[in-house]
């Protein structure tokens, strides 16, 4: 079966399902869940960092969709419908506890945009020096506002539209925070990297 | 093309570059390592996608909400099974046999605890016994417990005999619950849903032991 095949099979099931779970099919609602539960786990998780706080906003995001299943028309895809959720769910409990979230429309001048202020700007490439742990860490020690548009873009491969759409931003603002994100992954990562090698 | 005028334009930049900027990237050694990492960096967090799982007990309580809210409804008669994993359906919902007996033993424990009286307690012990033996009628003949089980049940007797009758009922329905979750994992070695319940199904009955257990210590 051609991936392109594979694709409509899992959108004719993905809508049919849909439809079923709107006539409160417990089955529906399962297969829902289970399409999209790594993905809102994985942003949930990475932006709270903690696996109990994560399966909690998990499980809010899916009940507050669920809830909802019936208004769905299809406008915009599913996932970004749940996604949408999800990340409205998780921006929620951050406030909540009143973590610092970087304004989305606000254009904050950081050292990372100014190109002589590279800390480790004459070490080496960082490609293929980046493992999975490293860069786990790295992504958490991000500001949650920079991190949920980078999870959503370069985790989750949402286009700037669709997260514009998500996150409630303009695209140009995406596109910025992400490349902020980015700059600041580096930074961080070098800074790593350059304290690892001085350890005896 | 300066550095600063390629770091302007970088946010805007996709996967491709114009000539001018291809140029600036063969002569600037900064700028291209810049490019790189940036590139590493994205490649490297795309392999991260969906690689979390939650655990079942999300989906468990999702269910018992949707349920309790009515958002479920249970199919009328004369309409088919559900269309999505028809095989599952029948022995998924024994899952919920064992936990919802499982929570009244533990129900049950507490009541007992708080010196409710016997006949309280009876009442609630028979319960799920009721409950779940009936299920049981209906279950396998070689639905029969382990050693293990037998020393289980006899610890829990030694301590507090009242529990034993409620734990024997557990684990049946847990054993029974194992076996199905087995069945249909190793119908379908690659049935990720089906490992999933597998592994819920051991989780119940060391659910189980742990109850009896912390229940028969002095």
């Amino acid at each position: 079966m051609t991936d392109a095949k594979k694709q409509q099979d899992k959108k004719l099931s993905e809508a049919e399902a849909i439809e079923r779970a709107k006539q409160g099919d417990a089955a529906a609602f399962e297969a829902l869940y289970n399409l999209h539960k790594r993905r809102v786990y994985s942003l949930c998780l990475r932006m709270t960092a903690n696996t109990a706080a994560a399966e909690d906003l998990t499980q809010e995001a899916f009940l507050q969709l669920f809830r909802k299943i019936g208004t769905f028309r299809g406008e915009s895809a599913f996932s970004t419908w749940l996604h949408r959720m999800a990340v409205n769910v998780v921006l929620m409990q951050l406030r909540k506890k009143g973590l610092p979230i970087v304004p989305l429309e606000e254009n904050i001048e950081t050292e990372e945009e100014s190109p002589r202020k590279e800390p480790g700007a004459d070490d080496p490439r960082l490609a293929g020096s980046i493992d999975r742990m490293q860069l786990q860490r790295s992504i958490a020690a991000l500001p949650p506002g920079y991190r949920m548009i980078f999870l959503l873009h370069d985790v989750e491969g949402y286009e700037h539209n669709e997260i514009a759409e998500i996150v409630g931003c303009s695209i140009g603002n995406s596109k910025s925070q992400l490349h902020k994100a980015r700059m600041k992954l580096r930074e961080i990562l070098k800074t790593s990297r350059a304290e690892k090698a001085t350890k005896p | 093309m300066t550095c600063e005028e390629f770091e302007r334009v970088l946010p805007e930049l996709g996967s491709g570059h114009s000539m001018e900027q291809e140029e600036h990237l063969k002569t600037c050694s900064t700028c291209s390592d810049l490019v790189a990492d940036l590139n590493a960096i994205s490649r490297q967090s795309r392999l991260l996608q969906g690689s979390e799982e939650p655990s079942p007990w999300v989906w468990n309580s999702i269910e018992v909400a949707l349920r309790q809210e009515g958002l479920i409804r249970e199919p009328q008669q004369g309409q088919g099974q559900s269309f999505i994993h028809p095989p599952r359906l029948s022995w998924k919902l024994r899952w919920l046999v064992p936990a919802a007996a499982a929570l009244l033993v533990a129900f049950g424990v507490l009541m007992h605890q708080r010196g409710t009286g016997r006949a309280q307690l009876a009442d609630q012990q028979s319960r799920p016994v009721g409950v779940v033996t009936a299920d049981l009628q209906h279950s396998n003949p070689a639905d029969v417990m382990g050693g293990d089980d037998l020393q289980l049940l006899e610890t829990v007797a030694s301590r507090t005999p009242s529990m034993r009758a409620a734990y024997e009922a557990n684990l049946r329905a847990v054993n029974a619950y194992i076996r199905d979750a087995e069945q249909s994992a190793n119908s379908d070695p690659n049935d990720e849903v089906a490992q999933q319940y597998l592994r819920n199904a051991y989780e119940q009955k060391a659910m189980v032991y742990e109850m009896a257990l912390d229940r028969s210590l002095p």
